[in-house]
């Protein structure tokens, strides 16, 4: 039974991770460039989510899909005005770039919102099924993890702007004199990668407490879950965080929770050694 | 790749002159005037721990206008006003350890104010040793912080080892048949130094640690300890870290069905945003803390005669209850101008030595100094959610209600 359990508790994890994973990857494999925004805009998510739920009463469910787009549209905005004109550049000065709006939004959620912890307390208690308990918020995350990625993954092979953005991503020159706006593809793009978190963050309100101080570990997941999995594809942001998830329940129970986070990096540098490309990760993208 | 030098040159400079400007205008100009009481403040405005920071900027603030509005201070014959000069070092610890000697060799200032936990004050403590100049921490309590032998460092928060204690003896009573107890702490400064106080405490008490281990700081996950915890069968579940751990800690507890009569949760009740963040499912949690404003001295020393009026002061500036946080950092003050006043100047070494010898009451309790320089342990309180309310439990004196087991 114990081990049933921590299978469930992993898979149940791994999930949430791979939400916060997959706009991260898209972001990271497409612009090549490392969002470090991207725990920032999680925790925005949170808070937004937070807000509409204990000032308007609004169930977390019904506002994410309006937090989503509040987020699209901030990504959209900060990557036409700002990150555009470095886009080009190499990695370092990108991720320069992002830090420092990381630390100005990081900033201004501090000193408006405080660093106070808050969660929504709605409770939706836990299913026992064969002795195993899930608990159903969890449960309800993984689904909504499922569904996130699922239609990320749908939007990227079989829309338009899916292809578009794939195709700047394997020759922007190419793409360019096909006719694709360049610029508006990478603003889309990071939108999305945006969208992602929102909707990430909008479920961790229930699940997590949202705080300030948790934009540093959601950027180190998401980046651990990236390596793992690998870059440039939906499923490896999936795979990864699932990944992850498992081998960090096994690993607390086992070797004690000290040293759970401690055997995630390690198969992060293994990985990085032997397999660069990530568990399920596309060549060319590491 | 070293094209364009000058011009990244350039921008480098106006970079750095940017930062620099901004940290000068961030601090409040310091007067010069002779005198002035000069303390120095940094504290973490912004980052992790601006929660913290931001109740001790603002109980000082509370305190200062009190001593202002008097006249001052008496000093030697002649009266002082008081300045408390203030960076923000944005929860990063090499930078508090900058301006704290910033503080000490630009502002000149006479006595350090160190932040919040005990991590920071052992890095801002380094400093003002080197440069011998007092620091009074009021929210260090981890003994790891004061062994180190320091002539300058002085804290008003007792040792967590006696709020053990006192807690294990007092659930051993409450409930006899109390056997075994799962201790899971956060490995950070004060979490972990609570655990292995409480790890001893209840050996001693005869109560059996069926689990003891730490998480890594960053853990965004608790299900596989629990679910060890769980197997381990115990009757008391003590964990200790920071708000949003023990807020998700509580909630797994519940998701994952485990249930026992005594929770506790170092130091979760003691802060609003606990309650708030749990909702239900606080209720029934206990926590020791080093002070509740249901404590009740009176003919204290210091801007405040009693801990009602210092009660009455706070909620009216701030429409809310303080918390230890606030009392002890306001307390630190008064301990900082009785040992100016008993200097007779503000000579650093001669305030360090009337430090030494404080022997006061403040509204936030009694404050003598023990030989590792941390305030003598006294009978801490331990308080209970019960229902929607704070309830405090020990000690006798100041109990306001009969300890509840959760069911």
């Amino acid at each position: 039974m114990d081990i049933l359990q921590i299978l469930v508790n992993g898979l149940v994890l791994g999930a949430l991770y791979a939400c916060i994973a997959v706009g991260f990857s898209l972001v990271w494999g497409v612009l090549n460039i490392i969002n470090m925004l991207h725990g920032s805009f999680i925790i925005l998510g949170g808070y937004l989510t937070f807000f509409a739920w204990f000032y308007l009463g609004l169930n977390p469910i019904l506002a994410l899909p309006v937090v989503a787009l509040v987020l699209y549209a901030l990504g959209y905005v900060l990557q036409y005005i700002f990150i555009n004109k470095v886009v080009t550049s190499p990695v370092l000065t990108t991720l320069t770039l992002t830090f420092g709006l990381d630390m100005i939004l990081y900033n201004l959620m501090t000193v408006y919102f405080t660093a106070t912890p808050r969660r929504v307390t709605m409770d939706m208690g836990s299913a026992d099924i064969l002795g195993v308990i899930m608990p159903m918020d969890r449960v309800m995350g993984m689904a909504l993890a499922f569904l996130l990625t699922g239609l990320l993954y749908v939007v990227m092979r079989a829309s338009t702007i899916g292809r578009a953005i794939v195709a700047v991503r394997m020759d922007r020159q190419a793409a360019a004199l096909m006719g694709i706006r360049v610029n508006r593809i990478y603003a889309i793009t990071f939108g999305i990668g945006a969208l992602m978190a929102g909707a990430a963050g909008a479920v961790f309100a229930i699940v997590f407490p949202v705080t300030t101080n948790l934009t540093g570990v959601f950027l180190g997941k998401a980046f651990v879950i990236c390596v793992i999995g690998g870059l440039g594809s939906v499923p490896g942001a999936l795979v990864g965080g699932l990944a992850l998830g498992i081998i960090e329940s096994f690993a607390g129970f086992v070797l004690g929770p000290q040293h759970a986070m401690t055997l995630g990096f390690v198969l992060m540098l293994v990985l990085l050694v032997v397999r660069p490309t990530g568990l399920i990760g596309v060549k060319g993208y590491e | 790749m070293f094209g364009k030098p000058r011009k990244s040159a350039v921008l480098t400079a106006a970079a750095i002159a940017l930062a620099s400007a901004a940290t000068l205008s961030a601090a409040s100009a310091p007067a010069w005037a002779q005198d002035v009481l000069r303390i120095g403040a940094p504290l973490a405005l912004t980052g992790g721990l601006a929660d913290e920071g931001k109740k001790q900027e603002s109980v000082w603030q509370l305190w200062l206008d009190k001593i202002n509005a008097a006249g001052g201070i008496k000093v030697g014959g002649k009266t002082m006003k008081v300045e408390i000069i203030k960076y923000d070092y944005q929860t990063d610890g090499k930078r508090a350890g900058q301006l704290a000697e910033k503080l000490i060799t630009d502002d000149k200032v006479d006595v350090l104010m160190a932040p919040f936990g005990s991590g920071h004050t052992k890095i801002i403590a380094a400093v003002t040793e080197r440069y011998q100049v007092p620091l009074l921490a009021c929210v260090a309590s981890s003994e790891s912080v004061y062994d180190q032998s320091f002539k300058y460092l002085f804290g008003t928060l007792a040792p967590n080892s006696g709020m053990t204690d006192a807690m294990a003896a007092l659930y051993k009573q409450k409930l006899p048949t109390l056997k075994k107890i799962a201790i899971y702490g956060r490995d950070d400064v004060f979490p972990k130094s609570m655990a292995t106080s409480m790890a001893t405490s209840a050996k001693a008490a005869g109560i059996e640690v069926a689990y003891n281990e730490l998480y890594a700081v960053g853990t965004m996950d608790h299900s596989a300890a629990i679910s060890a915890i769980k197997a381990a069968g115990a009757d008391w579940i003590y964990m200790t870290g920071y708000t949003q751990d023990l807020i998700l800690g509580r909630k797994q507890l519940n998701d994952l069905g485990v249930k026992a009569p005594i929770i506790t949760m170092v130091t979760g009740p003691a802060y609003k945003e606990f309650t708030d963040g749990l909702g239900d499912l606080a209720d029934g949690v206990t926590s020791s803390t080093w002070w509740h404003h249901a404590t009740a001295y009176t003919g204290a020393a210091g801007v405040w005669p009693s801990t009602e009026a210092f009660y009455k002061d706070f909620t009216t500036a701030f429409k809310s209850d303080p918390d230890y946080v606030h009392a002890s950092c306001a307390a630190a003050a008064d301990v900082l101008v009785n040992a100016v006043q008993k200097a007779g100047s503000t000579d650093k070494a001669k305030v360090r030595d009337a430090l030494e010898a404080t022997d006061m009451l403040t509204f936030y309790g009694p404050i003598k100094f023990g030989p590792n320089h941390m305030n003598l342990g006294r009978d801490m309180p331990i308080i209970q959610v019960q229902g929607k309310d704070i309830k405090v439990l020990y000690p006798a004196s100041i109990a306001n209600a009969e300890m509840k087991l959760i069911k």
